[in-house]
């Protein structure tokens, strides 16, 4: 990174952050701390929505992911306009009209208060896992792409975080997602065209799309049926839905972004407006990645992306050999794009046909000499799995964007690293304080007391994040688990949410055997079953639901519950 | 601790009502597939 660069980076942080600051005054009371005293517009809600569920990962993973196996990834979010119809009309406004600070505050309403708890913890466990590797994930990338220590990368973010959603509350999240959103946007919009005018001048555009498509990079949709892959149209579709259903309608870090909003309407609106743009936004994303693709049809990419585990292996005897392999499987495969190019514009079928064979059969030849790269990195330093794709798009901003440029797009991944975090934190305290705190251990203490418990809640789960995110490393494989472990949760909490609204018949204990059996079913699935784990939340969902029904109808709606109906819909 | 106010229900600021606009996003979720498939079949 040059002088401007560094330049470019704390200018962007420092609006970011001060901005958000600014707009947050006056949240002095746990109202106006916790849900922005109800008068935040839609657009800063639909922003916020949209920076919460983006993390750096998105951004970094995302491209690396299309760079090496096309666009099929979009077909995750197919479910999430239908979701997000669902929500509007069913869930928003029965969370708004039952004046809740949670969605888990809701279901001690609906049903009891064992209930409430149980999905509160599931909540704490599930979103408190993956608090700490929100600030992880991206750390190890930046730096190794700055040069600097994992754990000061983490404390940067985590202290900027921690500080002004403690000082700001939601308000401060709020604003300050709005500023990384219109980052992030104008971040990637620069970063293509960039990328596209770096372009060989003798390639058109329709050329470009031509090699990305001829090599499998432009598969946006999948129509065939296969229960194990994870991206197709049927498991976007339906696994995407229930997914989507279960993270904005469940999850508290979604929920108390739109439970800000001054009226229901403009609730309504922040989630149509994800609605429309999410899935435009991802293919965009996607499409930098198979761009960055046909820039190194023609520019030699490293064969290792993370440039510390390059140089390392490049003073090793059997790293020459393999380098070899890579830098002569790349010219083929320069050569057959070339021929390809010239075989399309002359019209001659029969020699296209031929040509796209060789230039295909080019690339596999150099994913084979990247996967043998790869394979020596591991017996070299017993690394497992060692997978460099999250390096794809940061190697080539840093390698090869303008000065200037590179800050702004490492200023686009801390914005969305702390967007996610703060959003997270933000939610954990709400739950901690409200769903816990406030029902379990002090009733009846003043506002203030409140206000001074969020802000001690909010600073204990920024430091927890930052010290799960530190000694991350040294956790290992446990953060892969934890990563998948974070999908564990949803089915159940979903189901929950299913039966409140839709099973008016429901009683508390129904509802809360249903919970624990639908916990049941997703660990089955996940310990004896090869099943991708998009389909976790619709087995959950249905488990929760058949067995309270079961047990609704064994027992009989008076002794299935104890309190009676208290629904927030009346 | 003072209750969270109360907040309106308002028609959407376009389409009339609510239900229109859930179904004009359901049609876009359909056209957005379909552009996305005919994508992935032009440039395959």
């Amino acid at each position: 990174m040059t002088g401007l660069d560094w330049v470019v980076l704390f200018i962007t942080l420092t609006v970011i952050v001060g901005y958000g600051l600014y707009r947050s005054r006056g949240s002095n009371t746990v109202d106006r701390f916790l849900l922005a005293g109800k008068t935040m517009p839609w657009y800063a809600m639909a922003l916020s929505i949209m920076a919460t569920q983006a993390s750096a990962v998105t951004f970094i993973s995302t491209t690396g992911q299309a760079y090496t196996d096309g666009m099929r990834f979009v077909q995750f979010y197919f479910g999430l306009p239908i979701a997000m119809v669902i929500l509007c009309a069913t869930v928003v406004p029965v969370f708004h009209r039952a004046k809740v600070f949670t969605a888990y505050e809701y279901l001690e309403q609906r049903f009891d208060s064992k209930t409430r708890a149980l999905a509160s913890i599931i909540f704490l466990c599930q979103r408190g896992l993956s608090a700490g590797l929100t600030l992880y994930a991206p750390a190890i990338v930046l730096s190794v792409i700055l040069g600097w220590p994992e754990r000061a990368t983490i404390f940067l973010m985590g202290v900027t975080v921690i500080t002004y959603t403690t000082l700001g509350g939601v308000k401060a999240v709020t604003w300050s997602d709005v500023q990384q959103m219109i980052i992030i946007f104008v971040g990637l919009v620069i970063a293509l065209v960039t990328l596209i005018h770096m372009m060989p001048a003798s390639l058109s555009l329709p050329d470009a799309l031509y090699l990305a498509g001829a090599a499998g990079r432009l598969n946006a949709v999948t129509t065939t049926f296969n229960w194990d892959d994870r991206f197709t149209l049927w498991s976007g579709l339906i696994g995407g839905t229930f997914l989507f259903l279960s993270y904005f309608g469940c999850d508290q870090s979604q929920v108390q972004r739109y439970l800000t909003g001054k009226s229901i309407g403009q609730s309504r609106e922040s989630l149509i407006f994800n609605a429309v743009a999410k899935i435009p936004m991802q293919f965009f994303i996607l499409f930098i990645g198979a761009m960055v693709f046909v820039f190194h049809l023609f520019v030699a990419p490293p064969v290792l992306f993370e440039r510390a585990v390059l140089d390392r292996m490049q003073h090793t005897a059997a790293f020459q050999p393999v380098q070899e392999h890579y830098q002569s499987a790349f010219d083929r495969r320069r050569e057959a794009a070339q021929r390809l190019i010239e075989a399309h514009h002359s019209g001659d079928g029969p020699g296209e046909q031929q040509q796209a064979s060789s230039y295909r059969a080019a690339q596999r030849d150099l994913d084979a000499a990247r996967k043998e790269a790869s394979k020596l990195v591991e017996s070299t330093t017993g690394e497992k799995d060692f997978d460099d794709t999250n390096y794809i798009f940061l190697s080539f901003v840093t390698r090869y964007l303008p000065a200037g440029l590179v800050g702004l797009i490492i200023a686009v991944i801390f914005a969305a690293t702390m967007s996610a975090s703060a959003g997270e934190i933000n939610s954990l305290a709400t739950v901690t304080m409200i769903d816990l705190y406030r029902r379990y251990f002090r009733k009846g203490a003043t506002d203030h007391h409140y206000l001074m418990a969020s802000r001690w809640a909010t600073v204990f789960w920024g430091a927890y994040a930052v010290i799960f995110a530190g000694w991350g490393r040294k956790l290992g494989s446990l953060i892969v688990a934890v990563n998948v472990v974070g999908s564990l949760f949803y089915g159940s909490l979903l189901g929950v949410f299913v039966l409140a609204f839709f099973f008016r018949h429901v009683r508390g204990t129904a509802a809360f055997f249903g919970m624990l059996a639908g916990e049941a079913a997703i660990f089955w699935a996940f310990f004896f079953t090869g099943i991708s784990f998009l389909w976790y939340n619709v087995i959950g969902c249905v488990v929760v639901i058949l067995t309270a029904l079961t047990i609704t109808h064994g027992m009989g709606p008076q002794k299935a519950g104890g309190e009676a109906i208290t629904d927030a819909r009346a | 601790m003072p209750e969270i106010r109360d907040v309106r229900d308002e028609p959407p600021p376009f389409l009339g009502t609510w239900r229109r606009v859930y179904t004009a996003v359901l049609v876009y979720l359909a056209l957005i597939i379909t552009a996305c498939y005919l994508f992935t079949r032009a440039w395959q």
